[in-house]
């Protein structure tokens, strides 16, 4: 890894525990990201990022999953939205669900907030994309 | 012929109006009981088509060979027992020569003459008129029999008067014995109180503004019998546009009616069951979907791993997805087994019964919520119904109180029977911790829904329950607090 690049950290909001591990290592193994985060719903997350405490180790990226007890994608995006402008950070956020409804996808997808929607499994090639963009953010612009 | 002294005709005119008879073929004849002598004018020959003299002219022959054999009683009976106050009148049938059977009109008259008493009679042909008097006689028949049959009678208003006419079919309708005189209002009574707006409007639309109209009501007979009719009507206009009569038919369709009724509720649950079905093959899907991706990515991921630590972890994710891949194939087999046990047999359970068996599977857990379950079945003890079934919706309503219980207090769970007429319902009321019914009521019996993050949330209990309940026609429905507790109503049957 270029030690130039900035540090990044990224969040994994989902209840389904294999995905989630899978997702973890499956990083560490492929050098993506320097921090995971770990959520098991929407609402976990919004706790997190609305934490005071938490003010300087907010992630780069959250990756939030559609179908999950408690709080689930919708809800936490809905929440997401109203204290976007409170956060310290500018945290991209990416819907993964493993629904191919194209209601859903268009649902993501039409969202301003949301940067994309990711299939599940996760296609590896895109998500090291995502992850040199974060890496490197001149890059991303130069692409953009 | 007798006239009176006053109004003789001369010889000369008696031969006149002979001739005259005569040619207007109206045939006389005359017989004389004691001598057996007959006698026939030449009209009596003509009206039969025949020339005079060119058949025999004699009682026998006339009885034998010209008479329909049927009509030989009317004839004898008018010859010799007249009515009295006028001449006797019988229609009888005629062999002709040309025409075959025609009917006559015969009149006749006794009279004592110097030699005895002599019958006379007069021949008239009334075929055509008899003929058309029986079209119209089968026509009325035909058209009564038509109404009859179709149960479509007919009325009238008059515009001026508003007078009301029925044809009889209409009585038969409306259930009443004698064709009493009625009102348009009273007519109007008849029909249910929520139609009888509708019919006034009709009405007058039809008399003042020349509408026509053309509706499907409930109508009440005078025998208390509630029917759907449909009543039509139309205007009639005089040369200047306004409407002079307004006439309609009046139809009870109520067994075409009720079919309707049938099939559409019919529509209605193939339907619910389409959408059921299909939203089960998107949850199927998009389960396995899940746990295929999950398979790929773990096996790409132990391909990808060089650390035998690593890969002991991943394989045993390995061996979970295959798990949940064998349950959720436990849960098709389940959902599809509600549909082939729909056509087993129902019998008659006991709630109580079948409660017991449950309550008595889940000791165990109802022992380590210390749970306090109150039944009551005593307003509905019975019910006919898939046995399987009703052990199934006791064991996922019982599972659910006890599951999500408040963690506060003491689980307090309360189940009874209720009679609404022909309806059953079983209730199922819990003090646990609710559910946000605004958030998740659409999702409640959805497959694979959880609300709460309890490990042993599968949903699925919920959505086999619904569809065993709808399975069998039931319905089932949910009011819920959150943090004061939960209450399903079923209704069975």
């Amino acid at each position: 890894m270029n030690t130039e690049n900035k540090i990044v950290t990224a969040g994994i909001v989902d209840d389904d525990e294999i995905f989630t591990y899978g997702f973890k290592k499956l990083t560490v193994i492929k050098g993506l990201f320097d921090q995971i985060l770990h959520f098991s719903n929407g609402k976990e997350a919004m706790d997190y990022l609305t934490d005071p405490q938490n003010s300087n180790h907010l992630p780069d990226v959250l990756f939030v999953d559609i179908n999950m007890p408690v709080m689930n994608g919708w809800e936490f995006n809905a929440a997401f939205e109203e204290i976007k402008s409170q956060l310290g950070k500018n945290i991209a956020i990416y819907n993964i669900s493993s629904s191919v409804d194209l209601n859903d996808i268009k649902r993501a997808k039409s969202n301003p907030l949301i940067a994309d929607y990711l299939l599940k499994p996760i296609d590896e090639v895109y998500l090291a994309e995502i992850a040199r963009g974060l890496q490197n953010p001149t890059d991303k612009r130069r692409y953009n | 012929m007798s006239f009176s002294d006053g109004h003789k005709f001369s010889g000369e005119s008696i031969a006149h109006i002979a001739r005259i008879i005569d040619h207007i073929h109206l045939g006389i004849w005359e017989y004389n009981t004691d001598t057996k002598q007959v006698k026939w004018s030449p009209g009596f020959y003509t009206a039969l088509g025949y020339a005079p003299g060119e058949i025999e002219c004699s009682y026998n022959y006339f009885f034998e060979h010209l008479l329909y054999y049927h009509d030989k009683d009317a004839f004898l009976k008018a010859t010799y027992h007249p009515r009295q106050g006028g001449s006797p009148v019988a229609h009888i049938r005629l062999l002709t020569k040309q025409n075959g059977y025609q009917w006559f009109e015969s009149t006749t008259q006794k009279h004592d003459a110097a030699d005895g008493p002599v019958i006379y009679g007069v021949l008239t042909n009334i075929n055509a008129l008899k003929v058309s008097e029986i079209k119209i006689a089968e026509n009325e028949f035909k058209s009564a029999e038509i109404g009859r049959i179709a149960k479509i009678g007919s009325w009238e208003i008059d515009a001026a008067t508003m007078s009301l006419k029925f044809s009889k079919e209409m009585f038969d309708i409306f259930e009443l014995d004698a064709q009493v005189k009625m009102s348009v209002e009273e007519a109007i009574s008849f029909f249910e109180p929520q139609y009888r707006q509708v019919l006034t409007n009709a009405i007058e639309n039809g008399i003042k503004y020349c509408k026509p109209y053309d509706v499907e009501v409930l109508f009440k007979t005078a025998k208390n019998n509630v029917i759907w009719v449909r009543s039509k009507g139309v205007p009639v206009l005089d040369n200047y546009g306004r409407c002079i009569t307004l006439r309609g038919i009046f139809q009870d369709i109520d067994s075409i009616k009720k079919k309707g009724i049938t099939l559409q509720s019919s529509i209605n649950l193939l339907d619910d069951q389409n959408k059921r079905l299909q939203n089960f093959a998107y949850i199927v899907s998009h389960n396995l979907r899940s746990h295929a991706g999950n398979l790929k990515f773990m096996v790409n991921l132990f391909e990808e791993s060089p650390l035998k630590d690593d890969r002991t972890e991943i394989f045993s994710h390995i061996k979970t997805i295959s798990e949940s891949l064998s349950a959720t194939m436990g849960h098709l087999d389940e959902i599809v087994k509600i549909q082939s046990e729909i056509s087993k047999e129902r019998k008659v359970v006991d709630f109580e019964t079948i409660f017991e068996n449950v309550a008595s599977a889940l000791r165990t857990n109802i022992v380590a919520a210390d749970a306090k379950i109150t039944t009551d079945f005593t307003d509905c003890p019975q019910i006919d119904y898939i046995p399987a079934y009703l052990d199934s919706i006791f064991q996922n309503l019982l599972t659910n109180a006890l599951k999500y219980k408040h963690p506060n207090r003491q689980p307090v769970i309360n189940c009874f029977t209720q009679k609404v007429g022909n309806e059953i319902y079983l209730v199922f009321e819990d003090n646990g911790i609710g559910i946000d019914l605004k958030r998740h009521g659409e999702d409640l019996f959805g497959m694979y829904k959880t609300f709460h993050q309890n490990s042993d949330s599968k949903g699925i209990g919920l959505f086999i329950t619904r569809n065993q309940v709808e399975a069998l026609g039931g319905s089932i429905q949910v009011d819920s607090t959150v943090n004061v507790g939960t209450k399903f109503t079923v209704k069975l049957v």
